[in-house]
């Protein structure tokens, strides 16, 4: 068979996208597309051997065209590979059944160095004077994924740091809230008051510890996303933040959501943690001021689906967002109020970006805080 | 400052030898394990209304000081020495049915499912929270041994539970584990309860 690359007749082998493509782009025309393309492309016969190879292949894999045809196309293949790759075009030509997918496949390649490099490929097939030829077109996409690797590591390392060194505060913070039991225990007068308050510090950095421990875990992709009901993650939340001084309740069926369900719950804490905690410490509203009459909840917080049916929204009927800069609201270290972190709200969107989602705030109906997950799909 | 305990083994209410109240009843023995004196102080006086508390720095000591008398012991994880998950195999290896909780900085990995522990407790914990612990802990002597062993379990299977999301546990063969176990002695517990009316037992076990 006579390769590609040889010049042939202009006009006698033309496709019929060549004709579509519109007469006065000639053979010539595309020859040079192919050639030039930033992309490489290889073409094999069923044996396995380069039969076509654009320039790019220099480029690419250090071998120009004149290296690459007439040669074994595991010459660019790492060895480990070798079997595998003529098991599966045997198994391809036997049964006309695919063993990977065709398109955007990565896959590694050896370069002329004799490193690996990482290509994006996407395999096609035609038949050329009777016989089958497969060609790929392959991009190099060696740096992208090294730097995603790389990214990889570096969350996984933050991670881990911030794993140890909360961990390893906890410890001392046990021992200082220890001390401070013991040292009360002996102590009159202000020096009471004083413990006291040290002691409020210190559980202040506890709730520090827990949020850094949270917020390492931003950077983490999400897993795999299945169905999960919000009524249940809300409740199981609640369970953690919820207070006799607040009430939970579920307005509209808020149905299932696609989430990673842990990433669900943390970020459900925090918004729910937030609803219970502002609403808790500042002015009552009307609506708090008639419940806490007979000493009864406080703060009513409520879980629904948004009316258009693309995402979730927690609403308290506190005070809402009175003297907080909404700016800065999603900011890491911004609170609010003194009691606060400021990490909660980052954390809440962080893992709604994690899942492609958006978070916004508004106020309630009644005046309230209302927070709005979109993009969600929920059913 | 000066230590309110007598140290290692020791009681730490001096004013109460050999564990026995102003009434002269004996109080329930707990047993403190922290490399942390200081943690160590503070149990002994948040317990010290109820119970005989007695310390140790490490592992070791605590192995030394463990007799019959014990009725719970705390735990610390991460100690100079002998470990927290180290000691706890070896009070295993001894014939008592004491209980253990662990006390710990650390947050539970899906391992600590296969470990023999009766509950486990995150620091920094307080007066309450130790109350409620050890006292639950100390109730389950009153129970067959089915009981302490599903409310170990559960135990293990919340604080996972609440620490890591399901995909993740499910693919931790000792937490399979767990769930099995749990399940299996779920119901050998509902079978032995059945036509009994414990109240004190349906507090226990109700949500277990």
């Amino acid at each position: 068979m006579s390769s590609p690359n040889a010049p042939r007749d202009a006009g006698s082998e033309l496709a019929p996208a060549d004709i579509a493509a519109g007469e006065f782009l000639d053979r010539a025309f595309f020859r040079s597309l192919v050639d030039n393309g930033s992309d490489a492309i290889l073409s094999i016969n069923e044996d396995s051997e380069i039969l076509y190879a654009n320039r790019a292949t220099e480029r690419v894999f250090g071998y120009g065209p004149e290296a690459l045809i007439g040669e074994p196309l595991t010459t660019i293949m790492p060895e480990r590979f070798h079997d595998d790759h003529h098991a599966a075009v045997a198994a391809y030509l036997r049964t006309d059944e695919r063993t990977l997918d065709w398109s955007d496949v990565q896959l590694p390649a050896r370069h002329a160095s004799g490193e690996e490099i990482q290509l994006d490929i996407t395999f096609e097939e035609h038949r050329y004077e009777g016989e089958r030829v497969f060609s790929g077109i392959m991009r190099d996409v060696t740096e992208r994924v090294e730097r995603t690797r790389q990214l990889e590591r570096q969350t996984e390392q933050l991670e881990e740091f911030a794993g140890v060194v909360s961990h390893d505060l906890r410890d001392p913070l046990q021992a200082a809230k220890g001390g401070l039991a013991v040292a009360r225990e002996r102590a009159s007068g202000d020096v009471v008051d004083t413990l006291d308050e040290v002691d409020a510090k210190l559980d202040r950095m506890n709730e520090l510890i827990e949020d850094v421990l949270e917020l390492a875990k931003r950077g983490r992709a999400i897993d795999e996303p299945e169905r999960v009901s919000l009524r249940s993650v809300a409740e199981a939340a609640w369970e953690s933040v919820g207070t006799d001084a607040a009430t939970l309740a579920f307005a509209d069926p808020p149905g299932t959501v696609a989430a990673d369900g842990e990433r669900l719950r943390a970020m459900l804490e925090n918004l729910l943690g937030n609803a219970v905690a502002h609403g808790a410490t500042s002015p009552p509203s009307q609506a708090r001021a008639d419940a806490a009459g007979d000493g009864g909840p406080a703060v009513r917080v409520a879980v629904g689906g948004l009316d258009d049916g693309d995402g979730f929204y927690v609403a308290d009927d506190g005070p809402g967002f009175d003297g907080v800069d909404a700016d800065r609201l999603f900011e890491h270290g911004y609170s609010g109020s003194e009691s606060g972190t400021g990490f909660g709200l980052s954390i809440v969107e962080s893992i709604a970006s994690a899942h492609g989602w958006t978070v916004t705030a508004t106020e309630g109906v009644d005046g309230g805080a209302r927070f709005e997950v979109s993009g969600v799909c929920r059913q | 400052m000066p230590a309110v305990t007598g140290g290692d083994g020791r009681p730490a209410a001096a004013e109460t030898p050999e564990g026995v109240d102003a009434d002269g009843e004996d109080r329930p023995v707990v047993l403190v394990v922290d490399d942390e004196e200081m943690t160590t102080e503070a149990v002994a006086l948040w317990l010290g209304d109820r119970y005989e508390v007695l310390t140790a720095s490490s592992g070791e000591a605590a192995l030394e000081t463990l007799d019959e008398r014990v009725d719970v012991v705390l735990l610390d994880r991460h100690m100079p020495g002998l470990s927290g998950s180290e000691t706890l195999a070896r009070i295993r290896e001894r014939e008592t049915d004491v209980r253990v909780a662990m006390l710990t900085a650390v947050d539970p990995e899906p391992g600590v499912a296969a470990m023999p522990f009766d509950d486990y407790l995150v620091k920094p914990v307080d007066d309450e929270s130790l109350h409620d612990t050890v006292e639950r802990l100390h109730r389950l002597a009153d129970y067959d041994e089915t009981v302490g062993e599903l409310y170990a379990v559960a135990q293990k299977r919340a604080v996972l539970e609440a620490e890591h999301a399901p995909e993740a546990l499910s693919s931790s063969e000792e937490y399979r584990d767990l769930v099995e176990t749990h399940e299996r002695l779920r119901a050998d517990t509902r079978e032995a309860a059945a036509g009994m009316d414990w109240s004190g037992f349906e507090r226990l076990v109700g949500d277990l």
